[in-house]
């Protein structure tokens, strides 16, 4: 869905309807509506979007961002500091065990890319790469012994995102979306905000509702790009339409359908169809205005790298381009938070094709990360910063995580093979406890320090849906005879990470 | 490190023993052990770990991890030693109060005893599983229609059924709907489309020929039953009918054209096996034979188009292709994604077949329905020996019969040569057998990379005629005796052996790593095109020649696909003692794609390469045991060895000027190279795996089904040396046999499900105890004994059910006091007092708005349509939805002709709840979402679509406003609409034209729900 190639068009009528918050149609339509009394009575869609009875605890935070580094991020280049490999940098790697890495990659010791310096009260070490972080580092958790089952991208992918490894789950949003419930009615309970050159592994299984009802799929929107939301407009095609027949539909569907309903008065299906419609009309004026950047005040902007605004990138991946696409998915996180969205996942990088735009880093790990991070650290810093001043930073947890980590050997070059025994995640905000650190890697980042106790992704669910009041085994759905949870048949809350 | 005290305390317990010798009574002393610390986890509920201390045989023979105590030696008692564990991840009871000192010497007595357990009552009671009277594991019944008294309108024994279940409640069945709702719920139901205004005509009046319109509602008070019987036929006997139905077989059965997860690649040949089922449909095929052919088609039914294009279903679901083709089975991750594989099949198996959810014993025993750990990887032990990939056949009849002649002709004679043969090596003996050992050992090795480093690969010309040079610096000068270029082998396009071998090459020495001035020639093959070499070794002497560098320089590439490269596998330099000096040398070159592991310069020395494809040591050896044998016999033999050996060869030439075969993609023995290898037929050993984990492997188990079905075996009884497509064919007579219960009933209800929205039993992938229970139990049973006994046609069983009254049913009853009484009774209407209104599937709106349109293409089968454009093909396929021409006329085909994207749903389709091609759907969702509205109102298809409506429209009524209002309704939602409606269309149309009145009317209500 890469819609940046025609963002040279001319501008058309959908581009104006974009840039008018919904335009004439959106108004006119909502003010017609207002007037048609047999219309404003509000028939629920659907049960699904109150608060699940799993929620028995004190809800601590209401909104979840989650940061998804595909292709496996570095945790020993960004967040895991191990003075070990600085050390043996470049001597025979021995792991004391066979190992199996997916392309055989245990050449010699591979020291960080960067160097790492203490930072904030906590004194945590970060890497150069990720500096900005450094500024916010006193409100962030980090897990550096999480553990995978599989070093295959696709598996781990939807492992990190739907708790299973076979694609046909529900995406963690899609079942915070069902648990919570929705707090807009203009906008989707789930938003996904793709890498911007195209979908990671699996593509979107990765945030599909599965078998939860479709509502609580995941929403794809392009910030900046022609059409954010698909269909949110009518399609070039339609010369034959303007926003007033458009808004005048609207009104004759009402009614044809209002008549068709009173003789089927006992089928609630008919009366929520006719309300979606309503929906679809609202979310006409709410997205495009959710989405422009206009009001954003300059320091804001700046706060974000935005200040400059899109530019001519070069070709090659730069710091530049990455730090413009991920602030600009992170300023719309923030944005649709504040509109109620319970869950908005941003993605960073794409699938696993050539030239590399992935986490992937086989080949040079300073080629790939160095931009990537760059743009990841600053977009993700100044959210939090802009979050915490807005004092949105307690209700909104922020969760990083990535599919798995990277071998502390190089393959022979400057690159890392897939580590799925143990990586880094991070969390933030949502009363999360700040400047922590739980849960060492061993002294190579090879595996957990204490290799009976890892953590595994249902823990890091289970705590997520814990902070937003959830009992995660009491979340489920039954499907094919199993009552199915985002935790599977595992998951314990850690408490520690919990203020 | 606390196991190291556990020997000790075995040895403090031994060192016991010799002082207690009272005689262990097992009911009195160990019994109560177990029903005290290990039942409530290893007993009827929960057998963790297969392990049952409930019940004398489950005992006796122990868990998936083996025997649980060997009776006199307390040592080897794995029961014992968890016990007195010290390690507390070992200890059992895993929980709770460990068992005391006192307790575990009674427990090593016993067994020091020789583990005496008589069978008591207590095991005969547990023998029988209570699971197992579950509804779903008890034979078909075949129960009579009732009678019902006082029940009026009834058409056949279904009615007796439903009406029985209403009498019960004092309630009666709804009043037949009217003419036009009818014939509009049949059409939706049967195939998949809209009646014409004039089909609906016709059959409101009663007359097929000179119908006509207007469609008043009013006007169309009852169908008449010759009429109904008639347009049930017609539309049965439709080909459309095959399609509509295919499609809900591939929600269930899963079915895509990509592989999925990474990559996502395409199954270009996929599709075969989607116009299978639509063929299937469309010829009433017997049921029994439509699963016997997807699970075993090849088997049973060799030869046959059907047989071979049905086995795409066991590769319908998606496939791991990085798991695969990048990871070797060897490897933890390769075991994975090879089990996970199997686990998609046997679930896509019986959860299509018999409604039971095996993949919960994938971890453990079942822990609702008695299915267990060693049912399950029996399952998969049918698999075992498939992969998914391409699988080669011939779907003309002739050549398939011709193709099958030549099969048996060539298996013929190989079995008259092969007990020739076996004749002359008794008579020979050891000699022929050395022979038989080095021919054995000389076909191992195969022509291709038995590891994964390529070779050395040049970046790619667009002409052939370019000049590229690699070159290895021997780190100092050296005598050369002789130079051994080998070549590349890749399976890219095709190609093989050979690949990227120069057309034009030369090879020279230089001291000068720039070959300037001084350089020695040792080949030049400049002047005329080489042929192929294969991996053929090529060898030129260099007559003691001295240099640290040597260059080979191509100046005709080879071609590639629509471009040239030059690639070589390695470069041996050979010295005056006959060390390959390149060994340890550098690599450059003008150019090179670094592509590692395959490509990459160093691979040019690296030691490994194709072998040596000449094939010379093979033929030779062959020619010897030729020899051998013909020395061995007198001249008829000879003769006949001869006249075997020639047919065999002309068999062979035959074969080879066959059209070329046909390809489905199916789940297939598969014999590959690299990571991807497949078994060549050998199925893989299956074992029990502990959590279902492969790092955990128990015993190992052979092919098998469900023991829970008492009255069928189980465990497959074939010989030891069966063939791997035995075992399918085995578990495809399991599933059809008549006495399953589960395979009957499972069909019975999927088609009552799609024919009123909701299954008799509502969990139509379930039926097990956390399943539904059936709300006509004895319906459902006579439908499956009536079906399976009548010969299993699903167009007798249509029209079975779509001739009922129940079926034909109004779905909204006229007010009144039965109506109430009835909401307030069975407001869901489990009993079916009322037919339900259906909303329509998104392949039902699809097609309907191109019928509408007057655009519909009803071109059947081949290729599906494209409605994407493929950015990236060649690596991860993006499938770009947004890119595609909405007013592309070949999308305009029947949605179960879409290629059916995985990882890119379609996302108009999806936002109807579409099935979701990555896992089995027994029944669709159904929202009402803004997005759906969107989708409906926006997006490009309805746009386009309803322009042409528009269009056909104004053909068909003119430029008048009203009558433009009267048509379009008529076509959309086959009635004339109302005054009322008539004028607000037609106002409407007047003041924003008639596309967006078009477009208003494909968004109605009515659009969606058949009444």
């Amino acid at each position: 869905m890469n819609n940046i190639s025609r963002s040279n068009d001319v501008p058309n009528r959908r581009d104006f309807l974009w840039q008018a918050g919904g335009g004439l149609g959106g108004l006119a339509l909502t003010a017609m509506l207002a007037r048609d009394g047999e219309l404003t009575a509000a028939v629920p869609i659907d049960a699904g979007l109150k608060t699940h009875p799993a929620q028995i605890y004190p809800p601590k935070a209401k909104y979840v961002i989650q940061m998804f580094m595909a292709g496996a991020a570095s945790h020993l280049d960004l967040f895991d500091f191990k003075p070990e490999l600085v050390k043996r940098h470049g001597q025979p790697s021995d792991f004391g065990e066979p190992v199996e890495a997916f392309q055989n990659g245990l050449g010699p010791w591979l020291k960080p890319i960067w160097d790492f310096k203490p930072y904030g009260d906590c004194g945590k070490m970060l890497s150069d790469v990720v500096a900005p972080l450094g500024d916010v580092v006193d409100e962030m958790a980090f897990v550096h012994n999480v553990v995978g089952k599989t070093g295959i991208h696709s598996q781990a992918t939807l492992l990190q995102a739907t708790g299973f490894q076979l694609p046909g789950f529900p995406g963690a949003g899609s079942w915070v979306s069902y648990g919570l419930g929705s707090l807009n009615d203009n906008l989707p309970t789930f938003v996904v905000l793709p890498d911007h050159r195209g979908l990671a592994s699996n593509g979107v299984k990765n945030w599909g509702s599965s078998f939860l009802p479709s509502q609580h799929a995941g929403t794809v929107i392009y910030p900046g790009s022609a059409t954010p939301i698909a269909s949110l407009f009518p399609h070039r095609a339609a010369t034959y339409l303007d926003p007033e027949g458009d808004a005048a539909t609207q009104i004759l569907l009402a009614n044809l359908n209002a008549r068709h309903a009173a003789t089927r008065s006992d089928d609630p299906r008919l009366n929520a169809r006719i309300r979606s419609y309503e929906l679809a009309a609202r979310m006409q004026t709410a997205a495009p205005e959710a989405l422009a950047f206009a009001d954003e005040p300059a320091h804001v902007l700046k706060l974000y790298g935005l200040d400059r605004g899109p530019q001519t990138w070069s070709k090659e991946i730069n710091a530049e381009e990455e730090t413009f696409h991920f602030s600009q998915k992170c300023l719309t996180a923030r944005r649709m938070i504040e509109r109620g969205v319970r869950f908005v996942q941003i993605w960073s990088g794409n699938d696993n094709g050539f030239p590399r735009r992935n986490w992937d880093s086989h080949e040079d790990v300073a080629r790939d990360h160095g931009p990537l991070a760059t743009g990841m650290a600053r977009g993700a810093a100044a959210l939090i910063q802009d979050l915490k001043q807005r004092g949105l930073l307690d209700e909104t947890l922020i969760l990083w995580t990535t599919e798995f980590g990277r071998m502390p050997s190089s393959q022979g070059g400057k690159g890392r093979d897939h580590n799925p025994y143990v990586f880094t995640n991070w969390l933030c905000g949502g009363r999360v406890r700040g400047g922590t650190t739980y849960g060492p890697s061993d002294e190579w980042g090879y595996k957990p320090l204490d290799r009976s106790r890892p953590t595994l992704v249902y823990d890091l669910h289970a705590t997520a849906l814990r902070l937003l009041g959830l009992e995660h085994t009491q979340l489920t759905w039954r499907h094919n005879g199993i009552d199915r949870r985002l935790t599977d048949v595992h998951g314990r809350v850690i408490e520690e990470l919990i203020a | 490190m606390p196991r190291t005290f556990l020997p000790v305390l075995i040895s403090l317990l031994l060192a016991r023993a010799s002082f207690a010798a009272e005689p262990i009574r097992f009911d009195v002393d160990v019994r109560p052990l177990f029903a005290a610390h290990c039942v409530k986890c290893h007993g009827p509920a929960r057998q963790e770990g297969g392990l049952r201390f409930d019940l004398r045989s489950a005992a006796l023979r122990g868990g998936d991890g083996g025997p649980l105590f060997v009776p006199g030696k307390p040592a080897e008692s794995e029961l014992l030693r968890r016990v007195a564990s010290a390690d507390e991840t070992e200890r059992m009871p895993p929980e709770g109060e460990r068992l005391s000192a006192n307790e575990i010497d009674v427990l090593r007595r016993w067994i020091e005893m020789g583990a005496e357990w008589p069978e008591s009552e207590a095991d005969r009671g547990a023998t029988r599983d209570p699971r197992l009277d579950h509804w779903v594991w008890k034979p078909i019944a075949r129960p009579s229609a009732p009678a019902v008294v006082g029940a009026v309108g009834l058409r056949n024994e279904i009615d007796h059924f439903i009406a029985a279940k209403l009498v019960e409640k004092q309630l009666t069945m709804s009043p037949e709907a009217d003419a036009l709702t009818l014939i509009r719920r049949l059409s939706f139901d049967l195939i998949g489309l809209p009646p014409t205004p004039e089909e609906a005509a016709a059959f409101v009046s009663h007359d097929n020929g000179s119908a006509t319109l207007p469609l008043s509602p009013t006007l169309a008070a009852k169908a008449s039953e010759s009429a109904y019987e008639a347009l049930v036929d017609r539309l049965l006997a439709s080909p459309r009918y095959g399609e509509r139905w295919a499609r809900h077989w591939l929600d269930v059965v899963h079915y895509g054209d990509t592989h999925g997860y990474d990559k996502d690649k395409p199954r270009p040949n996929a599709w075969p096996y989607r116009d299978y089922v639509i063929r299937a449909f469309n010829d009433d095929k017997p049921y029994a034979r439509f699963v016997q052919e997807q699970v075993a088609g090849d088997v049973l039914f060799p030869y046959t188009r059907d047989g071979n294009e049905a086995l795409g279903f066991i590769a319908a679901g998606p496939w791991d292709f990085i798991g695969h083709a990048e990871v070797p089975e060897t490897k933890i991750d390769g075991k994975i994604a090879r089990h996970l594989d199997r686990d998609d099949m046997v679930g896509n198996t019986l959860g299509t077949f018999c409604s039971v959810t095996v993949q919960c014993a994938q971890c453990h025993n079942h822990k609702f329905d008695p299915i267990t750990q060693e049912d399950y990887y029996s399952l998969q032990a049918v698999y075992a020996a498939l992969d998914r990939a391409e699988r080669q056949y011939f779907a003309d009849a002739d050549a398939m019969r011709c193709f099958e002649k030549l099969q048996q002709e060539g298996h013929e004679l190989f079995t008259r040569q092969a007990a020739i043969e076996a004749g002359l090596r008794a008579k020979i003996g050891a000699p022929a057998e050395a022979l038989d050992r080095r021919i054995a050992a000389a076909r191992k090795v195969m022509p291709g990379n038995s590891r994964a480093e390529f070779g050395y690969h040049s970046a790619v010309a667009v002409t052939e005629n370019a000049t590229k040079w690699v070159q290895v610096d021997l780190g100092r000068s050296v005598v050369i005796d002789r130079i051994v270029l080998r070549p590349c082998y890749d399976d890219f396009n095709d190609i093989g052996a050979g690949f990227g071998f120069p057309r034009r090459f030369r090879v020279e020495l230089s001291n000068d790593p720039e070959f300037r001035g001084d350089r020695t020639l040792v080949v030049s093959r400049e002047e005329s095109d080489l042929p192929n070499p294969g991996t053929a070794a090529q060898t030129w002497s260099a007559n003691g020649a001295t240099a640290r560098y040597v260059r080979v320089t191509a100046v005709k590439l080879a071609p590639r696909k629509n471009d040239f490269i030059f690639a070589l596998s390695e470069l041996q330099v050979f010295d005056a003692v006959g060390q390959n000096a390149a060994e340890s040398g550098t690599v450059t070159a003008l150019d090179s794609i670094e592509a590692p592991p395959r490509w990459r310069k160093a691979n040019l020395v690296d030691k490994i390469n194709p072998p040596d494809g000449t094939g010379d040591e093979l033929t030779r050896l062959r020619a010897e045991r030729d020899a051998l044998f013909d020395a061995a016999s007198d001249e008829a033999m000879r003769r006949e060895r001869r006249e075997i050996r020639q047919a065999r060869d002309r068999v062979a030439e035959e074969l080879k000027h066959l059209q070329s075969p046909d390809i489905v993609y199916a789940g297939t023995v598969h014999r590959g190279t690299g990571n991807f290898a497949g078994t060549s037929g050998k199925p893989r050993p299956i074992h029990i795996l502990a959590r279902g984990s492969v790092q955990q492997p128990g015993r190992e188990v052979g092919p098998g089904a469900i023991a829970a079905i008492e009255v069928l075996a189980s465990r497959f009884a074939l010989p030891t040396d069966h063939t791997e497509g035995e075992r399918r064919g085995a578990l495809a007579r399991w599933l059809t046999d008549p006495k399953n219960p589960l395979t009957w009933r499972s069909i019975v209800n999927r088609v009552w499900q799609y024919h009123f929205g909701r299954g008799l039993v509502e969990t139509a992938d379930d039926f097990g105890r956390m399943g539904a229970a059936p709300s006509h139990a004895e319906l459902l049973d006579w439908l499956a004994a009536d079906f399976r006994d009548s010969g299993g046609s699903l167009k007798r069983l249509h029209k079975q059910i779509v001739m009922s009254a129940t079926y034909r049913q109004a779905s909204s009853s006229a007010a009144g006091e039965m109506r109430q009484a009835a909401l307030d009774v069975d407001a869901d209407n489990r009993l079916l007092w009322r037919q339900n209104r259906r909303k329509l599937e998104a392949e039902a709106i699809h097609d309907a708005v191109l019928a509408v349109s007057g655009k519909l293409d009803l071109k059947m089968g081949g290729p599906g349509y494209q409605d994407f454009v493929i950015e990236h093909p060649a690596h991860s396929p993006h499938y770009q939805y947004d890119l595609a021409d909405p007013n592309d006329a070949k999308t305009w085909r029947r949605a179960v002709y879409r290629f059916v994207a995985r990882s890119q749903t379609q996302p108009w389709m999806s936002s109807l709840d579409c099935a979701d091609p990555s896992m089995r759907v027994d029944k669709r969702n159904e929202s009402a979402s803004p997005l759906q509205a969107l989708a409906l109102l926006n997006d490009g298809f309805m746009i386009v679509q309803s322009a042409h409506y528009s269009e056909r429209v104004a053909r068909e009524a003119g430029d008048d406003a009203e009558r433009q209002a009267m048509r379009a309704m008529q076509l959309a939602v086959g009635r004339d609409p109302t005054d009322d409606e008539r004028r607000a269309l037609s106002v409407f149309i007047g003041r924003y034209g008639l596309a967006s009145g078009c477009r208003a009317i494909l968004n109605l209500n009515e659009f969606t729900f058949v009444d």
